[in-house]
């Protein structure tokens, strides 16, 4: 895409502007789009770690029949709730988002740092709030025990006396803050600092990704927030929105939580797709096919995804005109998402395709994507999801996108971006170990919960009838072996930055045309002063 | 000594076998080891949602094989040994446009049978009994409002299990109902949202407390048998711990088990059925 | 930094602050103490929190201030992107309030909810749209008359009229906060609290809401009223002026909404839906 020409190198980008903060202040303190990026790294990284240790607490719970270690069933709701939340707020977003947007939409659309530097790092100091409140919810008071939907009446002051809840409510409001603020900074980035030349259809794709995801941050998590102070003063100060002794409504809780949560699910799978744009391009040596079908496909996602909410709530009792709509309105999204599938096999086609680890990564994306895509097709269809509704179907799907396709994405994006925010090489071989292993371990974990699925086990439970304890045993086995790739990324991580070959500006060779391999690895403090010129069309579209 | 601990083996050995014989006999809709599709289907409506579900798990499989196949073609004639120099293709009208067009038709035939079978599973058309079921953490309660039965159901405890029964989805207090009788369900609760869920129904229903959600059923007389279920909202604690057993008996059993259940349980306290034909007509306030 | 003879690029890049980092902390103290505060009743912390929390925004704003004056951070390009920035947080501003008016809806439209049989329930007068909340329109639509007046004053260079204008818009806001105290202390002793079941909830909720947002807008127009008597403003840089502008057109247009669905159709049209319940 948007190939630079000649116009500004790396050699111009050297830190040579005197003073740049060191020590704790620069971290603690930065305006500094790569160095906050980096902070959001480490805080998906640090909450990976309690948001994986608690769902591998769960499928060692979930390994046999029966209680192994869980007195209190609460206790297991506590940690279900807590590892959704988790994964969500604090390890994909921050991740993708935060991390991979800090660091790369400056560098590819060729300004020197983000339209409001101090801004951003509140967004992320308002991140790391979120989650110690979000921690601090699961430890006092008793924890959380009604599930990342936090539905009332369970989630109401009768059910939930203690303070924790009231922490969940706090973290996700002060985490939709953060998000508000990152994505007014983001659009106003994209939209105001473009380099010279690059016109909104010569960006690429990752930074189109970025935009319409922070358009869906903009417009999805106010209504969140709204929600949640509603349900907060529900709790502590006497209010009825969900209390239906008052004349509120629980159900209205669900409509405003899915509100925001369906777009949710494409705020986390969106910059995914932007990542594998990138990748699947650069190994193919190849511009992108149909680009402007592939921005747009993502706006369109964007837009439809606001109208299809209520898909998560066939079963709570409509009419069948309104599920009838939501039936059709969900389907619909097949369409602009086949488009991007089939684009990147077309990016692929008649390609000279090297199998880095990045790529591989990206292209396990597409598959297991397609995979846990079709299987949403099948719960769009309200009659079905009267079989599956609330069952691990929904778990078996879910994971498919998000733990695997989105947690993909992270990984594919780490491979890939890694030479240039590190300036070190990964080492290739493990890289293709672990792309190898957490293969097998995802799918032999979540694969079998189809099948859990179907036989109508539920959701949420500790403990399960003795005849689902085989594929639940299976699942388990998988979850060890994903663990095993979890860890030997860390270390691939630890690696590479210790001992990592020196990586030059631009590892990938032709392919790798957009422009922040134009500039060193790892990329300096500021890139970008001079701004460099697009003057050529993103590569391929010749409208 | 060994002989006496084979003859302990042999009767473990028989006592499961018959339990698990005489299990198959009457148990239709539990689950199964290792089971990986539905369970036996005993409504109409559950019939025709398996085979509804295997078109489009067929149609999907076509859709995930296909992309498979394309990847696994790109794999062999596109890696770079195979192809050193890429092309710059990045259009094909014909093809964009089939991408779209083809995802469109497929998501139209599916939608067909879909919105039909929505309807078709959405209320009873002409119900002959109603069976009012409210939830509450962590049991049910089961009225016959025709015959003015009430009851509630909870779980049988592990320790209290007799052999043959089930861990977690066995109850004290089993529903009876008619087979070949349109039964009309009326769920509400009495806390917090559950879901009153039998597989082998068709039936998910949220129990929403200030609503009154309704479904059915209609189970024909040769799938006489007893059916399991599972509270399927998080509904706390012992969200687990709240099953679900159907028994399902010809009209004229149902009729002598209304005979001994009326003086096993009672009838309803009076202002009950009252509160429910109003709660029908138009929920309001004054009907919590 | 590149200071000012290096710099090639129009943007403004910030120097490293310390304000992101003790606002954050604000926030944890104010969270920890809402909690706290909830569930004990023990208010110091949330106090505390919201005491950092305004130290934090003054100590922004006087930074940003002190940007914008010093005639070299806020170029054209600034300038358009703190535009765009102001114009996304309203639009987030706006779905806040989305929320606020789907529970209304949701609460007194039998067609979304059929447990609402009945509206406003329990018996309740609801508040009608005459008297004060009319009172309140008009003050409104002055103040959107008012400062429009202030902001061509400012464009054409009349410094003194501009002033004056936004003083007077600013007291207009006031005197609506004070209008909307009264009222609220009026509904609290004669019809309904906080406490009395959904149609309270979504009332007070969705007006109290709004009413925070004339206090922000009010205390924004202030600000920019001092500015104007110091001569920050001309009349081709006076960013935040406009801001201040379009935050007060924003609650306006909200105040509107709120005024014909919950104040007005709210009290008549709801008026004939009470018979549905039987
Ligand atoms: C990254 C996250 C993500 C993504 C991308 C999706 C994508 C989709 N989801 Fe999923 N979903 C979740 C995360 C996600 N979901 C989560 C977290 C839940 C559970 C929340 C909870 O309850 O806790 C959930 C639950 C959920 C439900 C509710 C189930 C229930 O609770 O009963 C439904 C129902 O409609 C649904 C549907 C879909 C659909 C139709 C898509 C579509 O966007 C998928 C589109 C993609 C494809 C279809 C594949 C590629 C297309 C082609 C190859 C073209 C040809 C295809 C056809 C013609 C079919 N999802
Ligand atoms: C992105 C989101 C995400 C991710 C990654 C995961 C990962 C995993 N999840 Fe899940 N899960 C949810 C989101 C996620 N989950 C949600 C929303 C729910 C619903 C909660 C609710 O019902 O309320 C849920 C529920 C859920 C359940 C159902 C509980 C129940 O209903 O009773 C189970 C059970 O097995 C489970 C298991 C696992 C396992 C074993 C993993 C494993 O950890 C997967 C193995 C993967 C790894 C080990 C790698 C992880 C690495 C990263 C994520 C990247 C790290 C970051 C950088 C490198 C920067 N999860
Ligand atoms: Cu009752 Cu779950
Ligand atoms: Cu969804």
């Amino acid at each position: 895409m948007a190939d630079t020409h000649a116009h500004a190198h790396g050699h111009n980008d050297h830190a040579d502007h005197g003073h740049h903060p060191t020590g704790w202040r620069r971290w603690m303190y930065s305006t500094n789009h790569k160095d906050i990026g980096t902070l959001y790294l480490v805080l998906a990284i640090v909450a990976s770690f309690v948001g994986v240790g608690f769902s591998m607490m769960m499928r060692l719970e979930l390994a046999e029949p029966g209680l192994q270690f869980i007195r209190d069933q609460h206790f297991y709701n506590v940690l279900l709730t807590a590892h959704g939340l988790i994964m969500v707020f604090f390890v994909v977003m921050p991740a993708l988002i935060g991390g991979f947007g800090n660091w790369f939409i400056p560098l590819m659309i060729g300004c020197p740092d983000m339209a409001f530097p101090r801004m951003n790092n509140i967004s992320f100091w308002l991140t790391a709030v979120g989650l110690i409140l979000v921690a601090t919810s699961t430890v006092i008071g008793g924890g959380a025990g009604t599930g990342w939907t936090v539905y009332p009446p369970l989630s109401n002051h009768t059910f939930h006396p203690g303070m924790s809840v009231d922490f969940a409510i706090l973290s996700l409001h002060v985490a939709g803050a953060a998000s508000i603020l990152g994505a007014i900074n983001f659009i106003t980035t994209i939209v105001n600092m473009r380099a010279p030349g690059m016109t909104f259809h010569r960006m690429p794709l990752f930074i189109w990704s970025m935009l319409v995801t922070a358009f869906l941050l903009l417009l999805a998590l106010p209504v969140l927030a709204g929600a949640l102070t509603m349900l907060l003063t529900d709790r502590n100060f006497g209010t009825a929105f969900f209390e239906p002794s008052g004349g509120g409504d629980p159900i209205f809780w669900q409509h405003l939580f899915w509100f925001f949560g369906h777009p949710e699910v494409y705020i986390m799978i969106i910059p995914a797709f932007g990542i594998v744009s990138q990748v699947v391009s650069t190994f193919s040596k190849k511009p992108v096919f149909g680009y402007l079908g592939m921005a747009y496909a993502m706006v369109s996602i964007g837009f439809v995804g606001f109208v299809v909410w209520a898909h998560h709530m066939f079963t709570v009792g409509f009419n069948v005109e309104t599920r009838a709509y939501f039936i059709i309105a969900t389907m619909i999204i097949a369409v602009p998402t086949g488009i991007k599938i089939f684009s990147w096999l077309a990016t692929m086609w008649g390609g000279s395709i090297e199998f880095k680890t990045p790529m591989l990564y990206a292209m396990g994306f597409i598959f297991l994507f397609v995979v846990g895509g079709v299987t949403g097709v099948t719960l769009s269809n309200a009659p079905v999801d009267m079989a599956f509704h609330d069952t691990y179907f929904v778990i078996a799907h879910f994971h498919y996108v998000l733990s695997i396709a989105a947690m993909y994405a992270i990984f594919t994006g780490m491979y890939y971006w890694l030479p240039k925010m590190s300036g070190r090489m990964y080492n290739e071989k493990l890289g293709q170990w672990q792309f190898w292993i957490t293969f097998v371990g995802v799918n032999v974990l979540f694969f079998p919960q189809h099948f859990l699925g179907m036989a109508g086990m539920p959701r949420r439970i500790a403990d399960y009838p003795d005849a689902f304890a085989g594929w639940n045993m299976v699942s388990s086995g998988g979850a060890v072996i994903s663990l095993v790739g979890a860890l030997l990324f860390f270390y691939i991580l630890w690696d590479t930055l210790r001992n990592g070959a020196k990586a030059p500006a631009n590892p990938w060779g032709v392919g790798a045309n957009t422009l922040e391999w134009t500039v060193d690895s790892p990329a300096p403090f500021h890139t970008h002063e001079v701004l460099p010129v697009i003057t050529a069309e993103p590569a391929g579209s010749h409208h | 000594m060994i002989n006496s601990r084979w003859m302990l083996f042999l009767l473990v050995l028989f006592s499961a076998a018959t339990a698990a014989l005489s299990a198959d006999a009457q148990v239709v809709g539990a689950p199964q080891p290792w089971e990986w599709y539905f369970r036996t289907a005993a409504t109409p409506v559950q019939v025709d949602l398996i085979w509804f579900h295997d078109l489009i798990f067929w149609v999907e499989v076509a859709i995930v094989l296909f992309v498979l196949g394309l990847m696994a073609y790109i794999v062999v004639k596109f890696n770079a040994k195979a192809n050193p120099v890429p092309s710059r293709t990045t259009h094909n009208t014909f093809l964009e446009v089939a991408w779209t067009v083809i995802p469109v038709l497929i998501l139209v035939v599916i939608a067909i049978p879909s919105l039909r079978l929505l309807f078709f599973m959405d209320k009873a058309k002409n119900p002959e009994m109603t069976l009012k079921i409210t939830s509450h953490q962590w049991y049910w309660s089961y009225e016959y409002t025709d015959s003015g039965i009430a009851f509630d159901s909870n779980m049988i405890p592990e320790d209290q299990l007799k052999p043959g029964q089930l861990r977690l989805l066995d109850v004290d207090n089993r529903v009876v109902l008619p087979a070949d009788t349109e039964i009309r369900l009326l769920m509400t609760s009495e806390d917090v949202i559950h879901n009153w869920a039998v597989q082998s129904f068709g039936v998910r229903m949220d129990t929403v407390p200030g609503r009154i959600n309704e479904s059915w059923m209609i189970v024909p007389a040769d799938k006489i048998g007893t059916y399991y279920g599972q509270c399927s909202e998080l509904c706390g604690v012992n969200h687990a711990y709240m099953p679900i057993a159907v028994d399902i008996v010809s009209k004229r059993d149902f009729q002598s088990w209304l005979a001994q259940a009326k003086t096993k349980f009672g009838r309803l306290d009076a202002d009950a059925p009252v509160k429910l034909v109003q709660a029908e007509t138009q929920p309001s306030l004054d009907a919590r | 930094m590149a200071t000012q003879a290096q710099k090639t690029h129009p943007y403004h890049l910030s120097e490293p602050s310390a304000l992101p980092l003790f606002g954050s902390i604000a926030v944890l103290v104010t969270a920890v103490g809402a909690v706290v505060f909830m569930h004990t009743g023990f208010y110091l912390g949330l106090v505390a929190g919201f005491v950092l929390l305004i130290l934090m925004f003054i100590a922004w704003w006087r930074l940003v201030i002190s940007e914008a004056n010093n005639g070299v951070d806020h170029t054209e390009v600034v300038k358009t992107g703190l535009r765009i920035g102001m114009l996304l947080f309203i639009a987030s501003e706006v779905m806040f309030f989305f929320a606020f008016f789907w529970g209304w809806f949701h609460s007194s439209l039998p067609i979304l909810n059929n447990v609402a049989g009945m509206w406003p329930n329990n018996d309740i007068e609801p508040m009608g749209a005459s008297g004060i909340p009319m009172v309140n329109t008009l003050i409104l639509l002055t103040s959107s008359v008012t400062v429009t007046v202030a902001h061509h004053a400012l464009v054409e260079g009349d410094r003194k009229t501009a002033t004056n204008w936004t003083g007077i818009t600013a007291v207009l806001g006031v005197i609506f906060l004070i209008i909307q105290a009264y009222e609220y202390w009026h509904l609290v002793n004669h019809q309904f609290g906080l406490k009395d079941g959904i149609y309270p909830s979504t009332f007070y909720l969705a007006t109290g809401f709004h009413g925070f947002h004339v206090l922000v807008g009010t205390t924004f127009l202030i600000v920019c009223y001092f500015r104007l008597r110091a001569g920050h403003f001309t009349p081709s840089a006076h960013i935040g002026f406009e801001a201040a502008a379009w935050y007060w057109h924003f609650v306006d247009v909200v105040w509107l909404f709120l005024y014909i669905n919950v104040y007005w159709w709210g009290s008549s049209a709801f008026g004939h839906l009470k018979p549905l319940v039987q």
